[in-house]
């Protein structure tokens, strides 16, 4: 075969794999919610007064400014160990894994300190408001023995990329993309049986009306489980969880304590049932996957100028590149998350049919976290997982609209 | 007067990493996971490696080389929880890595077979002994955290007790283990050399090293100067 041609066939790989990549992003771009479909302007001063619109402004805005310094700061730290983090090199008898797994957790241990200020920060900023409860000691004491379980996280990562890289050399990310799905995989699979859940007990209507919304939904009624979180957080919240045998719907405690009415929190319910119902989990898993591996292989070429991931100095540089690409992709990340939590909102107005519950419910969220419901267009894009809760309302009018509510 | 198959060699030169030690526990979490893997597969090997020993009257030599391994990994594992040491310790338990080693026997010794036989029961008042002297490594430890965390270095009286200890617990384990027939010795004379490495022919520090017991302090800055470093493994 000649140069050329090699090279022809080369092209030809990379742009059907370029083609293949583009069609999966495309299919799980697309939701049920209906194209043609127009939010109208909703004025949330009348919903939730001006006193409660301006309250929940300077309340989102000053932890956007922590939302910022959580971004910038680790980039800013991984990018000064990636230039000197070598040098705790010599802090190492072990062999180059072990080794990389020292670089791997010191650069986490430094970011922790140098991120402590900003979070403390925002505790105090969380706890002003009282959306959190958590105490100071609490927190740098907890997050000090959280970093076990990243130094774990981090240890694996090591293990298996320069592994990997020992044996295939740059070409690790072959290899080691697919397992880094299959550990998502796993994680998401197990994540019920590890989130200390709890049976719903005294809400037996809910249960009921799960089965019935279920049913209407077309998919088979999850677990019902509650999450204790009511000595940390007043915030509300739910989450739909794992794969198949696993699918759970964690409600936390703090959405159970009857700041929320039964149609509201059916409209909960219905919301995480939808999301078990268009595979959102599955999507997620997806949606990773086709980003690890582009990301892991920018982060085999980036890590060839320090001798490639089998050599332990490449370790700091690989932790920068993997944030940074991390955060690079933050705003498409968002995006989608954004879509598939509003077809989940689409399919619950649907199941529910009952707009009351559902605006009345959006409204809560405002008063009951004090987030901007109609925040600066910068702000979701860097941090928005879901849609405002102005875009939710307005989701509630222009679904009432077409069906005559 | 210095006479244990199973003896502690410590040549750390008492500089410490503040980071290292602020974070020394959770640093030490992944060894302590895989320290526990290895521990099950310890425990098989210790009942046909037990039976071996009963029929013949020595352990078997692959077991053998497996337990000193395993020992050898556990005392750089001690090492660096505790303080005692300063870098950060590989998996495999390689001779030669690490600035605290524990020399063990490879090739087995014979042994009473009834001591053999009985080994379980015989172990207990050492084990007894190695969990009191855990205790007082934990409280040294917190202290020596502390100290380490400020001077960026290491009391000696400090490691010094931590290591004696770690090397009695390491002969407890290498009875029970069978790797050797002698009984842990609760002298801080016996097993234990500070300043000098394991290959003792190659090593001229200990040609010049005043014994440990006599001038430690002579020997430590010997030991600091000549191999403050161990070589990373390859």
């Amino acid at each position: 075969m000649t140069k050329s041609s090699r090279r022809l066939l080369g092209l030809l790989i990379v742009g059907a794999l370029a083609g293949a990549w583009s069609y999966a992003a495309y299919r799980l771009w697309q939701t049920s919610i209906p194209d043609d479909l127009k939010l109208p302007h909703v004025d949330i001063s009348v919903l939730v007064g001006a006193s409660g619109l301006h309250r929940a402004q300077h309340f989102s805005l000053v932890l956007d400014l922590f939302g910022l310094a959580g971004l910038l700061l680790p980039l800013v730290v991984l990018a000064l160990y990636a230039k000197w983090g070598h040098r705790f090199m010599s802090e190492s008898a072990a062999g180059p894994i072990g080794t990389g797994m020292l670089l791997a957790m010191l650069g986490i241990a430094i970011l922790w300190i140098a991120m402590l200020p900003s979070n403390l920060g925002q505790l105090w900023w969380l706890r002003r408001y009282g959306i959190v409860k958590t105490g100071y000691a609490e927190m740098v004491i907890g997050t000090w023995f959280a970093l076990g379980s990243e130094f774990l996280g981090i240890c694996l990562i090591i293990l298996i990329v320069m592994g990997f890289a020992r044996l295939l050399g740059d070409r690790w990310w072959l290899a080691g993309a697919p397992v880094f799905v299959a550990i998502g995989l796993l994680v998401t699979f197990v994540q019920p049986y590890m989130s200390g859940l709890q049976p719903l007990n005294d809400h037996t209507t809910l249960v009921q009306a799960e089965k019935r919304l279920a049913k209407r939904e077309g998919v088979a009624a999850v677990p019902l489980k509650v999450e204790n979180v009511g000595g940390l957080t007043t915030a509300p919240n739910a989450e739909a969880m794992g794969l198949g045998p696993s699918r759970r719907i964690g409600l936390w405690s703090t959405i159970l304590d009857g700041r929320f009415s039964e149609p509201e929190l059916e409209v909960v319910v219905a919301h995480e049932l939808a999301h078990h119902k268009h595979n959102d989990l599955w999507k997620g898993l997806g949606w990773y996957a086709l980003f690890v591996f582009p990301i892991a292989y920018l982060i085999a070429r980036v890590t060839r100028r320090r001798g490639g991931m089998a050599v332990p100095l490449a370790v700091p540089l690989f932790l920068f590149a993997w944030v940074g690409l991390s955060t690079a992709i933050l705003p498409i990340d968002n995006a989608f998350s954004r879509r598939l939590e509003a077809e989940a909102d689409w399919t619950a107005l649907q199941a529910t049919n009952d707009p009351q519950a559902a605006r009345a419910l959006f409204v809560s969220f405002v008063r009951a976290t004090n987030e901007n419901p109609n925040p600066p267009f910068w702000d979701p894009i860097l941090f928005g997982s879901h849609p405002t809760e102005a875009q939710r309302i307005g989701m509630v009018d222009a679904w009432q609209a077409r069906n005559g509510g | 007067m210095n006479e244990h198959p199973v003896t502690l060699h410590v040549m750390d030169d008492l500089r410490r990493s503040r980071l290292t030690v602020f974070f020394r526990f959770l640093l030490t979490i992944p060894h302590l996971i895989w320290l526990e893997l290895w521990a099950v597969v310890v425990m098989v090997v210790f009942i046909p490696n037990w039976l071996v020993a009963l029929v013949t009257g020595r352990p078997a030599k692959p077991f053998q080389r497996f337990n000193a391994a395993y020992l050898r990994y556990t005392t750089t594992v001690f090492s660096y929880l505790f303080l005692i040491a300063n870098p950060f310790p590989g998996f495999t338990g390689e001779p030669g890595s690490y600035p605290i080693e524990l020399e063990v026997p490879l090739t087995p010794e014979k042994q009473h077979r009834l001591k053999t036989f009985f080994r379980l029961l015989l172990v207990y008042p050492a084990i007894a002994v190695a969990g009191v002297l855990l205790y007082v490594t934990y409280f040294v430890t917190f202290l020596a955290w502390w100290a380490a965390l400020i001077t960026g270095r290491m009391p000696r009286g400090f490691r010094d007790l931590g290591a004696n200890a770690i090397r009695y617990i390491e002969q407890g384990y290498a009875y029970l283990f069978l790797v050797t027939g002698s009984y842990p010795c609760a002298s801080p004379y016996v097993g234990m050399e500070l300043g000098s490495p394991v290959a003792v022919a190659a090593a001229p520090v200990v040609a010049e090293a005043p014994t440990a017991v006599e001038a430690p302090a002579a020997a430590e800055e010997h030991a600091a100067a000549e191999a403050p470093e161990a070589p990373p493994e390859t």
